[in-house]
């Protein structure tokens, strides 16, 4: 059973080629959402193993409490991406790292395969060097 | 020497020097020419009774007469200079008495002597001021010759009221002082709009005002001119300035100095008037704070205009933040439409490869000039870290970088982030393609180093496939790079196939990578490796 992965992500056109890609890799997506509430709903209902979350997004720049609360009471592992990295200054806690957009297709299939696997207590293999870690 | 005669030249007062400066000092007591007054009046009429003379006066010595504030049994008002006793007296350091006028050499000849009004006996005290200049004379004159001079009672009364002559004349310097100074503070009153002036008595706490300040203060113009303690003009100010005023206050009394603050005042309907007062604390010959004035001027307008001017800084820094996260966000947008075009078309999917990673160095490069969002202005990026992100996909497998950049570093702005971008795309793409980062043994060293006015880069390649001479491939590739650099950055670019790999320069204008005349070019101690 392949991974499911939540996309949120307000560009419709960045969510639809990040969906592709994913799906191109084997990954299941679980959902895209363009705004925190969406988000939310979706972790809900879904089962959601990883979420590649922006950090504006369609309701203001919620990305990134969002993303402390899908890891925090949804057990997701959360991968922030973003065109600013200088808004995501500090750790948060239980996200895992940050990717700068756009990323192209063999980061986003590292950062991916890292993050699940650091979600499963594997650490076997290095961070991808495009990725900031946190903790 | 005529007897009695002192010419000016030859004067008992001593140098030129002193003379102008006892002259000056006289002026300065404005009394020459003024009318008879009361205190000095009574003065004169004292010392004649004390001494029991017929007449008495109060001389001062201008620069070609004698002239009397106050007579007493003498109805002349002045007389010249040369004929005057007090001009002897001037030079003496206490009681000058002449006894016998008649049998006297130096006055013997007098025409004050020979005629009226006949002077026999002379007493006169030298007016001195505190710092050591002689005005004239308190003395008292007879007609009859007086052998035994004056006793100790008449004696101790001239010196006493020669004091208390000084003592007017320094009350009278004072007043005309000060009404000089409200004169002044008059005239500028009418020339200005918007000056309100104060002074305050400190000693007995009364602050007079005029009537602009009594507006501004929200104090009856009728309270203000009479005077009132200074609590009175404090409650239109506003609450969050009125502590900081009561300290600059008191540090200007207390230090004995200059006052200048700005604080608000409170209209009636609660509208702010920004004010800037200034004075200045002065004290008497003790040190002890007496008199503290100062002018009020409403600066409103200059505070209004600040505040937009801060106002309007915001603005454009936000809007500049705005700018970049779009910008940001349309390369986002923009890469992912290719991929989604090439999807349709499968065929293309070289194409599409190829184009998405030039747009995403583009955007890399351009993210990095772009203010940060904490809204200062960059000073510039730095070139040798944007390359070292550039490369790092090219990483080894052991996660270093493959490509080591030495040398000075430079910063770059804006507009060079694209053409800084494409040509090390191209040079990257093309070296792991064809060149040395086609394999995992090959490196890039990148050498950057400023000389006088140019900027120059050596790319060299090692450890990849043995060259022949030129590649077959040309192609759109590098020619994109030499048009970034010899058309965008006015440069110059060389290539050379040396049988161990591609060695280019890059040879730039200093001035190509950033505009602006503080760029640096540093000298990196130790060379880039990638995390």
């Amino acid at each position: 059973m392949s991974a499911r992965i939540l996309i949120v992500e307000d560009e419709a056109l960045v969510a639809l080629e990040l969906r592709f890609q994913l799906e191109g890799m084997g990954y299941g997506v679980a959902g895209v959402a363009a705004d925190a509430a969406t988000a939310r709903s979706l972790a809900a209902q879904e089962v959601v193993d990883l979420a590649l979350v922006d950090l504006n997004l369609a309701d203001g720049p919620t990305g990134m409490s969002l993303g402390r609360e899908l890891a925090g009471q949804h057990d997701v592992a959360v991968v922030y991406l973003t065109g600013n990295p200088d808004l995501l200054r500090d750790e948060v806690a239980g996200a895992i790292g940050v990717l700068c957009k756009p990323a192209d297709e063999a980061v986003v299939e590292a950062a991916v395969d890292f993050a699940l696997r650091r979600r499963r207590g594997d650490r076997s293999i290095p961070a991808p060097p495009a990725m900031r870690l946190f903790g | 020497m005529g007897i009695g005669l002192s010419a000016s030249a030859d004067n008992s007062a001593g140098e030129n020097g002193d003379e102008a400066d006892r002259l000056a000092a006289l002026e300065a007591y404005g009394i020459l020419e003024t009318s008879e007054e009361r205190a000095f009046d009574d003065i004169v009429a004292l010392i004649a009774r004390i001494c029991d003379t017929p007449m008495a006066l109060v001389a001062l010595i201008d620069r070609d007469r004698q002239w009397f504030k106050a007579r007493y049994g003498l109805e002349m008002r002045e007389t010249p200079r040369p004929v005057s006793f007090c001009e002897q007296g001037l030079d003496e350091d206490g009681l000058f008495v002449v006894s016998d006028a008649a049998a006297d050499p130096r006055f013997a000849d007098n025409p004050l002597v020979v005629g009226p009004p006949h002077v026999r006996f002379y007493a006169g005290m030298p007016l001195v001021t505190d710092d050591g200049r002689r005005l004239g004379t308190l003395c008292a004159l007879d007609t009859a010759a007086r052998p035994q001079g004056l006793d100790s009672r008449q004696a101790l009364a001239m010196e006493a009221l020669a004091g208390q002559v000084m003592a007017q004349l320094e009350l009278r310097k004072a007043l005309r002082e000060r009404s000089r100074t409200e004169e002044r503070l008059r005239l500028a009153l009418i020339t200005s709009e918007n000056v309100a002036a104060w002074d305050w008595d400190l000693v007995a706490d009364r602050l007079v005002a005029d009537a602009r300040f009594a507006e501004f203060y929200g104090v009856d113009p009728a309270v203000a001119a009479a005077g009132a303690p200074l609590e009175t003009y404090l409650h239109r100010i506003h609450p969050e300035d009125l502590d900081g005023l009561r300290a600059a206050v008191r540090a200007a009394v207390e230090g004995g100095g200059r006052f200048e603050h700005e604080y608000r005042l409170l209209g009636p309907a609660g509208e702010i008037r920004w004010v800037q007062a200034r004075g200045a604390c002065l004290s008497d010959g003790e040190g002890r704070p007496t008199r503290f004035p100062g002018a009020v001027v409403d600066i409103t307008d200059r505070k209004l205009a600040e505040e937009e001017r801060s106002q309007i800084a915001r603005a454009q820094r936000l809007l500049s933040q705005e700018l970049s996260h779009r910008i940001k966000n349309i390369f986002a947008v923009v890469s992912a439409l290719v991929s989604l075009s090439a999807r349709q078309f499968p065929e293309s999917r070289p194409f599409a490869e190829n184009l998405r990673t030039r747009l995403a160095a583009l955007a890399r490069a351009h993210e990095f000039v772009s203010p940060s969002p904490i809204g200062e202005r960059s000073a510039g990026a730095s070139l040798h870290a944007f390359l070292a992100d550039l490369f790092s996909p090219y990483a080894g497998p052991d996660g270093r970088s493959r490509v080591l950049i030495e040398g000075d570093d430079a910063t770059f702005d804006d507009q060079a982030a694209t053409p800084v971008a494409l040509l090390f795309h191209e040079l990257a793409t093309n070296a792991a393609k064809y060149g040395a980062l086609s394999r995992d043994e090959g490196r890039v060293r990148l050498t950057a180093e400023r000389r006088c006015d140019r900027y120059v880069l050596e790319w060299v390649e090692t450890g990849g496939p043995p060259l022949n001479g030129d590649p077959m491939r040309q192609g759109f590739g590098s020619g994109l790079a030499t048009l970034s650099v010899e058309g965008q950055l006015a440069g110059r670019l060389e290539r050379v196939w040396a049988p161990e790999g591609l060695r280019c320069t890059i040879d730039l204008p200093a001035r190509a990578l950033s505009r602006r005349p503080d760029a640096t070019f540093r000298a990196e101690t130790s060379p880039e490796s990638v995390r």
